[in-house]
C-alpha cells in the first residue's frame, strides 16, 4: 500500500473530487467582490478560459459586476476590448465605474446585417474577430456579446483560442442559453435582486454545485436615503400582497 | 573602386512567371520574339525546345507549351525592383544591360562589414523578388558584369548559349534556398587578378564581339587573351573601336563613366496578369509580387510604408466597361514587412466583391514614414504588447471596416445622446484626457448616468399616471433631474429624468418630455439601462 498515493487528487494537479474545489493552476484575478471570490474556484475570475455570463436582458448590473476587474487590468496598462455591445455605452458612466476610455476598444461586427437578423444570425465576423483578439494575447480582458445562434463548435474554438489569452474572457449571452451545453468551464446566471443588488447563480464551476445563489451589492446608482425608501416601499408592497393573500 | 555585378539570367521567364497562376508556373513555357523562341524554361528545354527555333517547331516538340510574347517593359519593371533593392546598400547603382545591375560598393564595404557580408545582405534583399542571381565582384564595372555573366567558378564545359536555354541547376552556389558560401563566387580582388581572369574569358562576352562571333571563330580567337595579342590597329579596323574600348574598360585601362539610377519619390508598379484572376487568392498572388517590389523600394528609401493603394483593372463585362476596383490600405503603424502587408491586403480583399475578373494590377504608394522600425523585443514588454495590439487593431479594421473599430470619447454635454462620441481606433494607445474616475480608495459615488444608452429614446405607454415597460409599471425612485439645454443648436431638449425600477429590480433611466415638440401621444421615454 506504500506505493499508492494517499488521496486521488495527489495523482495529477488537474484532478479534483466532486465535493472539492478544483485547484486552479493558472492565475486568477480577484473580482473585488468577497462573496463572489469565495465561491469561484481559485478565488477569482479565471484567466485563459472562457467565462460565460447569462443575462435575462442587458442592464441587470453586468458592467458593475465586471468593472472592478476591468479597471484593475487597465491600471496595469492592459487594454480591454468589447465586441458588439448591446447598446451605446455612455462614456461618463464607464468613467465613474473606473474604466479608462483610452484603453477600451469597441468592435462592431454586425454593421452589415440589418434588422432582426442582427440579433439572431451568427455573424462569422464576430467569431473571427474574437478569435484573433484572443489568439493575439495582447489584451487584458475581452467582453463579447454573442448572438443567440452559434455554430456548435464556435465556443469550443473560442475556448481553444482563449488558452493564448493572458486574462479573463467573458461571453455575455441570453439567459435562454442556460440549458444549452457550453465549453466554458465557468457559467454564471445573473439576475437582478432589487435596486443595486445582483443575484448570481453559479450554473457550472470546477467544484461542487452551489445550490443557493449569492447576492452582491453593486456600485450604487441610488443614494442611501432613496435606497432605503425603495426598500421600505418594496416591503410595504410585499406586506400588502401578503395581507391580500391571507386576509 | 569595387563593383558588385548582379546578373539575372532568367529575368524574362521569371517576370513572366509572376503574372501566372501558381499552378501554371511548372508548365513548359517559352517566350517569343519575332516569331522565334527567345527564352525557354527548364521544362521546355527538356523537351528539346531551344532558343532560336520557330514557334511552330516548338509547338510540335511540346504540345502543352505555354507560349507568350517577350515583353521588354515587363522585364524592365522587374529589373527596376532589383535596382531599388540594390539602392538600399549604395547610392551608386547602374543598369548595365537589360539583365545586369551594377553596384559600386566601394564606399559601403566598411558599413556592412566587408565584401562577403555585404554580398549576403544584397542577396537577402533581392531574394523576396524571386530571381535567380549570378553575382560577381571586380575592380572594374565592366569586369564585374562580364564575370557575372561568364561565371568562371562554374566552368563545367557548358557553353553560355546552352546555359541560356537552361535554367539554373540546383548545384548553383548562390541559389537563395542554399546557405550562401562565405566567399564571393566569382571575384577578382585586384586588377591583376581580374586581368588574369579576363584573359581566359571567351570572346563572345564582349558586347560587340558577340556579333562578330562567327568571324572571330573563323580567326581562331576564343579567349580575350587571344584577342589581346593581335595588333590593336588591325582589330579596330576590322571590328570597330568599340571592341577595343570595351576590352580596355573591362581591364581597367580606360575610364568607364556611368549614369546612376535614381530612386523615384512615388512608388508605382503595374502587373498585367497573363491568366485573369477570378478570385481574391489569385489577385493576392499577383499583388504579392508588387508588394515585394514595394518593400524593395521602401528599403532603398530607408522608410516604412504607411499606406498603399491597389488598383484592379477588370475585364470588360458584356461590352460594358467595369470601373476599376481601388483598395486603399492604411497602416496604423508603418511597416516594412511584406508578410504583414500581404495579410492586411488579404483581409481587405476578402471583403471586396470583385465585379469582374481582374486583368491588371497597379500598386501605388506615396505615403511613407522615414526611419527604421523600432527594435523588436526578446521578452514581452509593454512596448511589444502595444505594437501587437496595434497590429491586431489593423487586422480587425482591415476586415470589418475602419469605422467598426472604435474608441469612446466623453464629451462635455448634458444631453445623453451627445455626451459620448465613438471615434475610429487608430493606434494601440489612444491619447486623451486623463482618467476621470475617482481613486478606488474613496467610497463610490452614486452613478448618475446608465452605462447602456438606447440609440433612440424608446416611447413608453402611460397608464394610471405611471410609465409602463414591457407590460409592467415602472416605479419611479429618484428624480426629477431636469436637463434643459441645446436651444442654441438643432437638438434642443427639455426633459425631466427619473431613475425607475422595473418589476425584476433592475434600474432604468427614463424621462418625461417637457417640450411641446417632443410631445406626441406619449410623454415618457426610456433612455437607458443601468448595467
Amino acid at each position: 500500500m506504500n506505493g499508492l498515493p494517499r488521496s486521488p487528487e495527489d495523482l495529477h494537479p488537474a484532478l479534483w473530487r466532486a465535493h472539492q474545489m478544483a485547484r486552479v493552476s493558472s492565475s486568477v484575478l480577484s473580482s473585488q467582490f468577497l462573496e463572489l471570490d469565495a465561491v469561484l474556484p481559485g478565488g477569482g475570475w479565471p484567466e485563459r478560459v472562457l467565462t460565460e455570463l447569462l443575462l435575462p436582458h442587458a442592464g441587470v448590473g453586468e458592467l458593475r459586476l465586471l468593472a472592478p476587474v476591468l479597471a484593475a487590468l487597465q491600471r496595469q496598462q492592459r487594454s480591454v476590448m468589447w465586441f458588439d455591445p448591446p447598446a451605446a455605452p455612455c462614456a461618463w458612466a464607464l468613467g465613474a465605474l473606473g474604466i479608462d476610455m483610452r484603453q477600451l476598444v469597441l468592435v462592431h461586427s454586425r454593421a452589415a446585417l440589418k434588422g432582426r437578423a442582427r440579433e439572431l444570425l451568427p455573424a462569422a465576423d464576430v467569431l473571427w474577430a474574437l478569435e484573433q483578439a484572443l489568439k493575439s494575447g495582447h489584451l487584458g480582458a475581452v467582453l463579447a456579446w454573442l448572438p443567440a445562434r452559434l455554430p456548435p463548435d464556435a465556443l469550443r474554438r473560442l475556448q481553444l483560442a482563449a488558452q493564448a489569452h493572458d486574462g479573463p474572457a467573458f461571453l455575455l449571452r441570453d439567459a435562454q442559453m442556460r440549458s444549452r451545453p457550453s465549453a466554458a468551464p465557468l457559467r454564471l446566471l445573473l439576475s437582478s435582486a432589487g435596486p443595486d443588488l445582483l443575484r448570481v447563480h453559479l450554473l457550472k464551476r470546477r467544484g461542487p454545485p452551489l445550490a443557493q445563489p449569492i447576492t452582491l451589492a453593486l456600485h450604487p446608482v441610488l443614494s442611501a436615503p432613496v435606497l432605503a425608501l425603495a426598500h421600505d416601499q418594496a416591503q410595504a408592497k410585499a406586506q400588502t400582497r401578503a395581507s391580500v393573500r391571507h386576509p | 573602386m569595387r563593383w558588385l555585378a548582379l546578373h539575372l539570367p532568367m529575368l524574362s521567364l521569371e517576370a513572366f512567371c509572376a503574372t501566372l497562376r501558381p499552378d501554371q508556373a511548372c508548365r513548359p513555357m517559352v517566350l517569343l520574339a519575332d516569331h522565334r523562341v527567345s527564352h525557354a524554361n527548364h521544362a521546355a528545354a527538356e523537351r528539346g525546345v531551344r532558343p532560336g527555333i520557330k514557334r511552330a517547331t516548338a509547338m510540335a516538340l511540346a504540345a502543352d507549351l505555354l507560349v507568350a510574347e517577350a515583353d521588354p517593359a515587363r522585364d524592365a519593371a522587374a529589373l527596376q525592383a532589383v535596382v531599388h533593392a540594390a539602392l538600399a546598400f549604395t547610392p551608386a547603382v547602374t543598369l548595365h544591360d537589360t539583365r545586369t545591375v551594377l553596384l559600386d560598393v566601394h564606399a559601403s564595404l566598411r558599413l556592412f562589414g566587408g565584401a562577403p557580408a555585404l554580398w549576403r545582405c544584397v542577396l537577402a534583399a533581392i531574394e523576396p523578388l524571386g530571381h535567380a542571381v549570378h553575382s560577381a565582384a571586380a575592380p572594374t564595372a565592366l569586369g564585374a558584369a562580364l564575370l557575372a555573366r561568364w561565371r568562371p567558378d562554374r566552368r563545367d564545359g557548358c557553353d553560355q548559349r546552352d546555359r541560356l536555354a537552361q535554367p539554373d541547376r540546383p548545384d548553383q552556389p548562390d541559389r537563395p534556398a542554399h546557405p550562401p558560401p562565405v566567399t564571393l563566387p566569382a571575384h577578382a580582388n585586384d586588377l591583376q587578378a581580374l586581368q588574369a581572369l579576363l584573359d581566359q574569358a571567351p570572346v563572345w562576352l564582349l558586347g560587340p564581339g558577340r556579333e562578330h562571333w562567327d568571324a572571330l571563330q573563323g580567326m581562331a580567337l576564343h579567349t580575350l587573351a587571344d584577342l589581346r595579342q593581335l595588333p590593336r590597329a588591325g582589330l579596330a579596323r576590322r571590328f570597330g573601336e568599340g571592341l577595343m574600348l570595351e576590352l580596355d574598360r573591362a581591364r581597367g585601362l580606360q575610364p568607364d563613366p556611368r549614369v546612376w539610377a535614381v530612386l523615384p519619390d512615388i512608388f508605382e508598379s503595374r502587373l498585367e496578369l497573363y491568366a485573369r484572376a477570378e478570385n481574391a487568392d489569385q489577385v493576392l498572388a499577383g499583388a504579392a509580387v508588387l508588394l515585394a517590389r514595394l518593400v524593395a523600394w521602401a528599403q532603398a528609401l530607408h522608410a516604412r510604408v504607411a499606406a498603399f493603394t491597389l488598383c484592379m483593372q477588370h475585364e470588360h463585362h458584356r461590352s460594358a466597361t467595369v470601373p476599376a476596383t481601388v483598395l486603399r490600405v492604411e497602416l496604423a503603424e508603418p511597416a516594412l514587412d511584406a508578410e504583414h502587408l500581404q495579410l492586411l491586403l488579404r483581409e481587405r480583399l476578402a471583403r471586396v466583391e470583385l465585379a469582374a475578373p481582374t486583368l491588371e494590377l497597379r500598386l501605388h504608394c506615396s505615403h511613407t514614414v522615414a526611419g527604421h522600425a523600432p527594435n523588436g523585443e526578446l521578452f514581452p514588454t509593454r512596448a511589444s504588447a502595444a505594437e501587437g495590439l496595434t497590429r491586431l487593431l489593423e487586422r480587425l479594421r482591415a476586415r470589418l471596416g475602419d469605422t467598426q473599430v472604435q474608441r469612446l470619447v466623453p464629451v462635455a454635454d448634458h444631453r445623453p445622446e451627445c455626451a459620448s462620441r465613438a471615434i475610429p481606433a487608430q493606434g494601440g494607445m489612444a491619447l486623451g484626457p486623463a482618467r476621470m474616475c475617482a481613486s478606488p480608495d474613496t467610497a463610490p459615488l452614486p452613478l448618475h448616468r446608465p452605462a447602456w444608452l438606447l440609440p433612440e429614446p424608446m416611447p413608453l405607454p402611460e397608464r394610471d399616471a405611471q410609465p409602463w415597460l414591457e407590460g409592467r409599471p415602472l416605479q419611479l425612485l429618484s428624480g426629477p433631474e431636469r436637463i434643459e439645454t441645446g436651444w442654441w443648436d438643432e437638438h434642443p431638449v427639455a426633459r425631466d429624468y427619473f431613475i425607475a425600477q422595473t418589476e425584476d429590480g433592475s434600474l432604468v433611466w427614463l424621462f418625461h418630455a417637457r417640450m411641446p415638440g417632443e410631445v406626441g401621444e406619449v410623454n415618457w421615454f426610456l433612455q437607458g439601462r443601468f448595467a
